[in-house]
């Protein structure tokens, strides 16, 4: 048995009702391929880098499970032929993972994932101008490329 | 012809956050920390650059590229206008 942990984004426009049904669909598929679900941690709705879709938010959903290749093919028909997910990503975390042996961990949602975009975007800023000096020369690099 | 750009003075030592630090890990889900490694048209910063060691960058990049096919971070700027 092997560990995964799949990352993907649910349509944000779905009823309460309809998101715990996309949700019960993917677990049911892990469950019913011979796998086990160990973490199903909802993100919150965030702004999407670029539209998928057309749509310009998302909301992040992060499920770890235990289980074989042939179960993560078989999610990742389900999640391309379903119109709630827009977009996944599965990475493997372990090779050999024994699920009994698994200890309880907490279910912890990452506090700046919550965060406004406003005071996150802040922060990057403050960064940037401490190394204002390297960015400039990449940028001036960059130029120069442009031109050609 | 070419003019040599003079060597930039101000030369602080760079060092690897992610060696100094260990707490900070580098995880394809955590956005914010990444967005400090791309420029802002979305580019990957070189090592030469952030003064990361090799083996961080490398962890880094794939990282970043991960995020990217998540919408965390873009691939580019230019084509949301």
């Amino acid at each position: 048995m092997r560990k995964y942990e799949t990352f993907f984004i649910i349509d944000p426009d779905l009823t309460e009702e309809a998101y715990t049904l996309a949700g019960d669909k993917l677990k049911g598929i892990v469950n019913a391929n011979g796998g086990a679900v160990l973490t199903y941690v909802p993100w919150g709705k965030k702004k999407l880098a670029y539209p998928i879709k057309k749509r310009n938010q998302g909301l992040y959903i992060l499920m770890e499970y235990g289980g074989g290749p042939e179960l993560v093919a078989e999610l990742e028909r389900n999640m391309r032929l379903d119109e709630r997910v827009l977009k996944f990503i599965t990475v493997k975390l372990e090779d050999r993972f024994d699920p009994e042996k698994e200890e309880v961990r907490e279910i912890v949602t990452p506090s700046a994932f919550e965060e406004d975009e406003e005071t996150a975007e802040s922060e990057a800023g403050a960064i940037e101008e401490d190394e204002a000096g390297a960015e400039a020369e990449l940028a001036e690099e960059e130029e120069e490329l442009d031109r050609g | 012809m070419v003019v040599r750009r003079k060597r930039r003075t101000f030369q602080r030592r760079k060092v690897c956050r992610f060696c100094v630090d260990s707490e900070l890990q580098i995880d394809y889900k955590d956005g914010k920390t990444l967005r400090y490694f791309v420029t802002e048209r979305g580019k990957i910063v070189p090592r030469r650059i952030s003064g990361n060691c090799a083996k961080h960058q490398r962890v880094l990049t794939t990282a970043i590229k991960r995020a990217r096919q998540i919408a965390l971070l873009p691939y580019t700027t230019i084509h949301t206008v």
